[in-house]
């Protein structure tokens, strides 16, 4: 059994633990992130988020079509349950606020009760900056969201971290009400 | 009088694709750019009739920013009259011939002539197969721009950049194009629905072993991949990596690149010899380490990284190890390519909210802003170092600009039909 402490997050665990009952007899550690200190939490929002899977392969195809039209409708449900599939960050930020880590904790019992789901993480920039240097962005990004999933047992090796930098904007606006929509990762499942 | 052999053999290449041809446009001019007359060229035989190769010329010329480019109606003899140039202002005279041999091949001589010495520059006289007229033309125009100017100029060089259309239900489809330095000669035969970035020459002369290394995401994450456009028109992919692959750029050898991975969580700077597909790890540092690009003489290595909490330019020494910052003016600095002479880096640099193109002297630190634009990216120095392309955007559209290093010099190069972006200039080809 693991011992979790949640350092910056003890309040909102606190306030959230009764309604999802998520830590169980689980203690989380989070680490203090060395970002100078600034307040650079995600943010979090409601938007639809950019269909990828359109355009590119899955990456595991499932076997039983039984199985997979099960799993689509237990994701329906997650995303009916006015949990977010998009978390968004700041300017050149990969900090996990307590509102996103609340929607990642849903994220987290979802896939603990889901144990066939896989989840694909897509890390995404805004246009400013290089293009090579958001993608870097973008995976620290799907990363960070990673972290905290994989402190909950099992989740880990279930989890693909995918960056596609500022290429696939879902905000075409060049200014910051574009831009804050863009700097996203969102939640894919298999 | 020179005779120089000009059997080009292009392995023929048969590109589908619809070209996706740039618009130019001379945007600034060098107050006192040079005066030269470059006449219609006299053409002979029934083949030649479409050989007029001299508006090559005048393009590359004109388009360098450095010549005022008069074009007569008439074609002017090989016999030039300098009184009568002379007080015309015109300074230079360039003439030509183009006659019809056989079939296919064509004799070619062009002249040069200087107005206040009265002499004649030089006569190139040279055969031409038909395939050989452009790259002859390019040719020509660096002797004229080194007998005149006494620099090397940029003409026999290739582009690579990446276009972006839409279509009418919002589906996007990526080239990943090639072609003259002119942006003439458009070659584009990768074509994808996923998104194409960074693709960059290798360093090699000859079309043969010419390659582009780029980076694609058809397979659903971004991965290197090795183009050799002019020979077997192969494509080899990296080994697959977890994680990012991205970022690749050549070692001055051409037989290596460095590249970005994130196989083991970071992303550090690893390069990777093709030929037995060793991979050695270059940056070791938990922050991003991305954008790598070698010095010309290959000892150091440019990079941005983020581990000062900002993101700034770092220089590796390769033989010692050592790793300096480069970058101290701003708070992000990204995307640094070194000058040919070595002495420059041209870099993304942040003003205020807008992405600019900076160049920094390295020995004393100095920081140059190159342009005044709100979203620049991708910056590249031309082959002779005269010139920096990148891409720009207006309009919420991508094209490229490139500018002179001095700033007094300018040209655009953009598309009717979509975007233009990752434009990247090869060293000179082979003569």
């Amino acid at each position: 059994m693991k011992k979790i402490v949640l350092l910056p997050l003890v309040a909102m665990l606190s306030a959230c633990t009764g309604a999802n009952g998520i830590l169980g007899s689980n203690t989380v550690v989070i680490e203090e992130r060395s970002n100078e200190g600034k307040a650079v939490d995600a943010i979090v929002r409601d938007e639809s988020s950019f269909n990828w899977s359109d355009l590119t392969k899955p990456f595991n195809k499932a076997s039983n079509t039984t199985q997979a039209s099960a799993k689509a409708q237990a994701v329906a449900e997650l995303k009916a349950s006015d949990t977010n599939f998009v978390l968004y960050f700041s300017y050149d930020g990969t900090d996990i606020g307590d509102k996103a880590t609340q929607e990642i904790i849903k994220h987290a019992n979802f896939m603990r009760d889901n144990p066939s789901v896989k989840l694909r993480l897509e890390g995404h920039a805004d246009e400013r900056g290089t293009r090579e240097y958001n993608l870097a962005l973008g995976e620290n990004r799907a990363l960070s969201v990673k972290e905290v999933l994989g402190l909950y047992e099992g989740l880990d090796g279930r989890i693909e971290v995918i960056s596609f930098g500022e290429e696939t904007p879902i905000a075409k606006a060049h200014d910051e009400s574009g831009w804050e929509k863009n700097r996203r990762v969102e939640f894919i499942y298999q | 009088m020179k005779l120089i052999k000009l059997f080009i053999v292009f392995i023929a290449l048969s590109f589908g694709a619809a070209q996706a041809v740039l618009e130019v446009t001379v945007v600034k001019k060098d107050e006192n750019a040079f005066p030269i007359i470059v006449s219609h060229f006299e053409l002979t035989g029934k083949g030649a009739q479409d050989k007029d190769i001299s508006k090559i010329i005048q393009a590359n010329l004109e388009r360098s920013g450095r010549f005022n480019v008069v074009i007569p109606d008439i074609i002017i003899s090989q016999n030039v009259d300098a009184q009568h140039w002379k007080h015309q202002n015109i300074e230079a005279v360039v003439t030509g011939n183009i006659d019809q041999q056989s079939e296919k091949i064509y004799k070619l001589s062009v002249s040069l002539f200087d107005v206040y010495s009265n002499k004649q520059l030089f006569t190139k006289t040279t055969r031409v197969h038909v395939s050989g007229f452009r790259k002859v033309a390019h040719q020509l125009s660096d002797h004229i721009y080194e007998a005149l100017l006494g620099e090397s100029g940029s003409f026999n060089t290739l582009l690579t950049y990446v276009t972006v259309t839409t279509d009418a239900k919002g589906n996007k489809e990526y080239r990943l194009n090639i072609s003259d330095s002119d942006a003439m000669n458009v070659k584009s035969r990768i074509k994808l629905k996923t998104p194409i970035l960074s693709p960059v020459w290798s360093p090699d002369r000859s079309y043969e072993h010419k390659k582009i290394a780029y980076v694609s995401f058809e397979n659903g994450r971004s991965e290197v991949f090795v183009w050799h456009p002019y020979t077997r028109r192969k494509i080899e992919k990296l080994p697959r990596f977890d994680g990012i692959a991205s970022a690749p750029s050549w070692h001055p050898d051409g037989k290596s690149l460095v590249l970005t991975l994130s196989k083991d969580g970071n992303k550090d700077i690893y390069s990777y010899t093709l030929a037995d597909k060793k991979l050695t790890q270059l940056t070791h540092n938990p922050s991003i380490d991305t954008e790598a690009s070698y010095s010309p003489d290959g000892t150091q290595l440019a990079f941005t990284s983020n581990r000062s909490g900002q993101v700034q330019i770092y220089i590796k020494n390769l033989s010692t190890g050592k790793i300096n910052r480069a970058t101290f003016e701003g708070r992000y600095n990204a995307k640094a390519v070194f000058s040919p002479d070595g002495k420059s880096l041209a870099m993304v640099h942040r003003v205020d909210n807008d992405y600019r193109i900076a160049m920094l002297d390295i020995k004393t630190k100095d920081l140059s802003m190159m342009t005044n634009n709100e979203l620049d990216e991708s910056p590249y120095f031309s082959p002779n170092g005269d010139m920096i392309i990148f891409a720009t955007n207006r309009n919420n559209k991508n094209l490229l600009s490139v500018v002179s290093v001095e700033g007094n010099r300018s040209y655009e190069l953009s598309s009717q039909t979509g975007e233009v972006r990752e434009p990247n200039w090869s060293t000179y080809l082979e003569k």
